[in-house]
């Protein structure tokens, strides 16, 4: 049986956490947001305290912590910053290739010392020519002796400008489909390796986001992650880990829409009365709070079934799912609730609808996240 | 040098607090206890004299009902605090009164190795701000509180500090040992560390008996009561100040009956 009663240690780190998103991070989102600013500083402190490698075990500098626990964070980071969020839990998501495939030799070599330091990592998967395709990969790993040699570019990479370490997936051979790919630690350093320029988003403003280019870039056979061919699969089961935490990032965004609208509609005064005394509102509120509780128990529902030690393909891809359609309709309302206010940006609540867009979409779009859920729920009717 | 700081558990900023069935206590179900804002000031100021004192050692102590005392002891240690003694007071019904803590402090000092003793000028919750100047009477030593920014004079052997006194800041040397009662919110207490909150959790706390003698505490609330619900507010509309003067003064007359 699941029990959701947070231990005190959980609420310490939750706490933790909270603290942070509420005076380092939501100072300065609507800043960020504005201008587009990648703010370092925010990123330095958040790995100072422990908040940036979250899954990579204390052997290796992380912390160590349970899926579930992870969760707890982002849910609370996001609330601050979803922008933000996302570039600071980026490393969770290039890191996992080297944590579920890597060798122990590879994981001392590369992750001890990456972690020992203020570092960024890239997850370098989608393409140009497709995202949710996984399989279809054009960038290509060409054997060259005890090299590959990598030529190709990837897009959408999370702050591939500011990274030191790329984890990529390339293929073989591209008629293999998802049989000829594999997984590679590369570094910033590599010759060839060039990060295009920041994309210009709609939401997620504070973090960055840019194409990689590979030009030939010679890469160790030492620093390919698991067997040659292994890649796709790496790639799937990095990310039956890591779409969970983007149903807490979705449910930080949508509680704080509804913390907006409804502090909102406390004060918001019409006919006569606070709008929060009018049933139309009322009903809005309870609707999103359905949202936001729902969002939440599906999230930490899939991370206790993963920290239970099942592969909760089904339960991660309903709570990412779930959580990120919860989001942009809580921030939806929030706006609503706001009225033309809630359209202009001097108010916080249109830049949540913007980030919570995202949510749909990265990490795997929730169309793919359906055809998954479907794929499992029907192999119990067949 | 041996540094300790006293810190009490108090309720949480936003807490909504209730009176208890006796009406002399708050109902502490469901509150979450943490450190006062004075006593986060106390442990930073304990931390950077260790930083700046080779071979320091911060031990904290917390004097009051277990467990909501282990909860602020193990945020300390996350902090950075080396050594965490609860005084368990659960079973004496003196946890309410300054006194009665200094006491079950004092008493926990007389095997503690102690150069310095920090604390909150005053709790966050009661602010009766009597623990620190209680403590340096009972221990003999001389206590000063109000003070910000302490710092060790090693080739004197002389704390350096300053106070915030009524007529301006002054600053002050005194020797050790001494108690010390800091001011809130001068140091930017730092953020304990994701992996030092885990640790802290695993961190082992002594225990020392509540001191023998008398139990009955030297003094008692007579009884606790909700502040009143506010009545809104009355805003005065008006173009000229004369008008809002003339009005003002027409309602204080007529009907708050001020005036005759």
């Amino acid at each position: 049986m699941p029990d959701f009663a947070l231990t005190s240690e959980q609420e310490s780190l939750r706490d933790m956490a909270r603290k942070f998103a509420r005076t380092e991070m939501a100072p300065h989102a609507a800043e960020c947001d504005r201008a587009g600013r990648f703010p370092e500083e925010i990123y330095r402190k958040a790995y100072d305290l422990g908040l940036m490698n979250l899954n990579v075990p204390s052997d290796y500098g992380g912390s160590g912590l349970s899926l579930f626990d992870q969760c707890l964070i982002v849910e609370e980071l996001a609330y601050g910053c979803g922008g933000m969020t996302t570039s600071i839990i980026a490393n969770c998501l290039a890191l996992e290739p080297i944590l579920l495939a890597g060798t122990p030799e590879q994981r001392t070599r590369v992750l001890s010392p990456f972690c020992a330091s203020y570092q960024l990592a890239a997850f370098c998967l989608t393409e140009p020519s497709g995202g949710s395709d996984a399989g279809n990969l054009r960038t290509r790993a060409r054997r060259d002796g005890d090299h590959y040699v990598l030529t190709g570019e990837k897009c959408f990479i999370t702050n591939a400008p500011h990274a030191s370490l790329y984890t990529v997936f390339a293929t073989g051979d591209p008629n293999l489909r998802h049989k000829g790919i594999s997984a590679f630690m590369v570094p910033r350093s590599a010759e060839g390796l060039t990060p295009g320029k920041d994309e210009e988003k709609m939401g997620h403003r504070a973090s960055s986001t840019s194409t990689v280019r590979f030009d030939g870039v010679r890469v160790p056979a030492s620093d390919r992650l698991g067997a040659e061919g292994d890649g796709f699969s790496i790639a799937m089961r990095t990310l039956d880990q890591t779409r969970t935490p983007i149903g807490a990032l979705a449910t930080g965004i949508a509680q704080a829409a509804l913390d907006h609208a409804a502090r909102y509609s406390l004060k918001r005064e019409t006919f006569g009365k606070p709008i929060s005394e009018h049933q139309a509102i009322q009903i809005k509120l309870a609707n999103m709070a359905q949202s936001v509780r729902a969002a939440r128990l599906l999230t930490w529902f899939s991370a206790w079934t993963i920290d239970s030690g099942h592969k909760g393909t089904l339960e991660s891809s309903i709570a990412k799912c779930f959580a990120s359609d919860a989001a942009l309709h809580v921030a939806d309302e929030a706006i609503q609730t706001f009225g033309g206010y809630g359209y202009m940006k001097e108010y916080p609540v249109e830049k949540l609808l913007r980030d919570a867009k995202l949510t749909q979409i990265y990490e795997g779009a929730n169309e793919i996240q359906r055809t998954v859920i479907a794929r499992e729920l029907l192999r119990d009717y067949a | 040098m041996e540094i300790v700081v006293c810190v009490k558990p108090i309720p949480e900023a936003e807490t909504r607090l209730r009176v208890g069935a006796d009406g002399t206590t708050f109902d502490a179900e469901g509150v979450k206890f943490v450190l006062a804002g004075y006593d986060e000031s106390a442990v930073e100021q304990a931390l950077l004299l260790k930083e700046a004192i080779p071979g320091s050692r911060v031990h904290v102590i917390s004097a009051g009902p277990s467990p909501r005392t282990d909860e602020v002891l193990r945020a300390s240690v996350a902090l950075g605090c080396d050594l965490a003694t609860c005084v368990d007071l659960s079973s004496a019904n003196s946890a309410a009164d300054p006194i009665a803590i200094a006491r079950a402090l004092a008493s926990a000092l007389a095997t503690v190795p102690h150069d310095l003793v920090l604390c909150g000028k005053q709790a966050g919750d009661d602010e009766a701000g009597l623990v620190a100047p209680a403590l340096g009477e009972l221990l003999g030593v001389p206590d000063f509180g109000y003070v910000v920014d302490l710092r060790w004079d090693a080739a004197r052997k002389l704390l350096k500090f300053q106070r915030w006194g009524e007529s301006g800041l002054e600053l002050w040397e005194a020797p050790t040992p001494c108690v010390i009662g800091l001011q809130q919110a001068w140091n930017d207490p730092r953020t304990a560390k994701l992996p030092a909150i885990l640790k802290s959790r695993k961190a082992p706390i002594a225990r020392a008996a509540p001191p023998a003698g008398p139990t009955s505490p030297s003094s008692r609330p007579e009884r606790f009561e909700l502040p009143p619900p506010r009545l809104g507010a009355r805003l005065i509309e008006y173009k000229t100040p004369q008008e809002a003067a003339e009005k003002l003064v027409k309602l204080l007359r007529e009907e708050a009956k001020v005036f005759p």
